[in-house]
């Protein structure tokens, strides 16, 4: 398996065409359904390898792309998310920077 | 001196599709021959021959893996771009005001602190805010139709050629089922048509029928008055024959002692009258 395959896990005569935006492996417990002890011991399940965490932010781009990029009617709302990350992004980066311009000495 | 040089390396020869049967001088590394798909792993090539689908095998799974489906509309959002999710997940436990005031929160908090920092590209954020806004109100609900209509349009465009054989083909059924329905006429047509030729049939019987009846008519009345003529005639040759035969038996002496009677007779007559 190199780079540009498809998952491991993925076979085509059970899953039918590639889905990007979806996991392949077996599915653990959802994050929004654990409790809160729960949340080493999840995180210690996970797959932490570069390539595991890449295909993390591709599922999340293409779970985004096909919600509100893809469909036939689709509004500027993908635009304004990218709008609004980037600003925030360049803000971040740049945070240092625009530390010096702070008016107060006490918060 | 170079065209030559060209002609007789190996940048000119067409190479066979699978070179090493040709080939003497083996350069590169073999080429794998497998009939393996390199677009599907795990599917054989297609080879020109037309393939079943490889995603509708027995072992699909359906249910769990159901085909792809572009969505028509996108997911929902509240002012232009935050999803709907978002305040479902704060409905349940705050009510609608909740994301609000943690929005509102945040923002005092961030601002307050000085974690984000009013220097002089603030109001850049407001700007855009507001760009957005009067976009939207002047332009939002037109710039919708017009892209609702080419995307209708386009894809009008793009069916256009299997819609119009779809249309087609549902025409000539309906035409098939309109011959069907009319050749089912023609079961009446061949029965009017027996009844017919029966009818015809029962004319000409009729009429002949009744020919015949004419016919025996006409030589039972022929029988019937060559009978009765018969008869007259030898009635009448016996009467004159008798009559004749009685006359020339009679004498003048019975003729005249008749007469005398005759006479007495008249004059008994006349005395009574």
């Amino acid at each position: 398996m190199a780079i540009g395959d498809y998952p491991a896990e993925y076979n085509p005569k059970v899953h039918g065409p590639y889905d990007p935006a979806r996991f392949y492996g077996t599915p653990d417990t959802p994050f929004s359904q654990l409790k809160l002890g729960e949340v080493t011991e999840w995180v210690g399940r996970r797959n932490k390898s570069p390539k595991a965490i890449a295909g993390l932010f591709s599922r999340a781009y293409w779970r985004w792309s096909h919600k509100y990029v893809q469909p036939k009617r689709t509004t500027v709302a993908p635009l304004i998310h990218i709008l609004a990350g980037s600003m925030l992004f360049f803000y971040t980066i740049n945070y240092g920077k625009f530390v010096h311009h702070r008016n107060y000495k006490y918060h | 001196m170079l065209s030559r040089l060209a002609l007789r390396s190996e940048l000119f020869r067409v190479a066979p599709v699978c070179a090493s049967v040709v080939r003497t001088t083996q350069t590169k590394p073999e080429v794998a021959c497998t009939n393996e798909s390199i677009i599907v792993p795990g599917f054989p090539k297609p080879n020109g021959l037309p393939q079943p689908n490889p995603f509708d095998g027995p072992e699909r799974d359906l249910v769990n893996f159901p085909r792809m489906v572009r969505l028509e509309e996108p997911a929902k959002t509240r002012y232009l771009f935050v999803p709907e999710e978002w305040f479902e997940v704060f409905y349940k436990k705050t009510g609608v005001t909740g994301p609000y005031v943690l929005a509102a929160g945040i923002t005092t908090y961030v601002l307050s602190k000085e974690i984000w920092v009013v220097e002089h590209e603030f109001p850049y954020v407001l700007a855009t805010i507001g760009l957005f806004y009067i976009g939207w109100k002047k332009f939002g609900a037109s710039l919708a139709n017009v892209l609702d209509k080419e995307i209708d349009e386009y894809e009008a465009s793009c069916n256009a050629s299997r819609k119009g054989e779809i249309d087609g083909l549902t025409e000539s059924i309906e035409n098939q089922k309109k011959e069907i329905w009319r050749t089912e006429a023609q079961k009446h047509v061949i029965q009017a048509k027996r009844e017919n030729v029966a009818i015809q049939l029962e004319a000409i019987y009729r009429e002949r029928a009744l020919q015949a009846y004419n016919q025996v008519k006409r030589r039972l009345d022929y029988q019937l008055d060559l009978a009765n003529l018969t008869r007259t005639v030898q009635q009448r040759h016996m009467v004159n024959w008798i009559i004749e035969n009685v006359l020339k038996s009679l004498t003048n002496e019975q003729e005249k002692q008749s007469f005398k009677k005759c006479m007495v007779d008249l004059q008994a007559l006349a005395a009574k009258a």
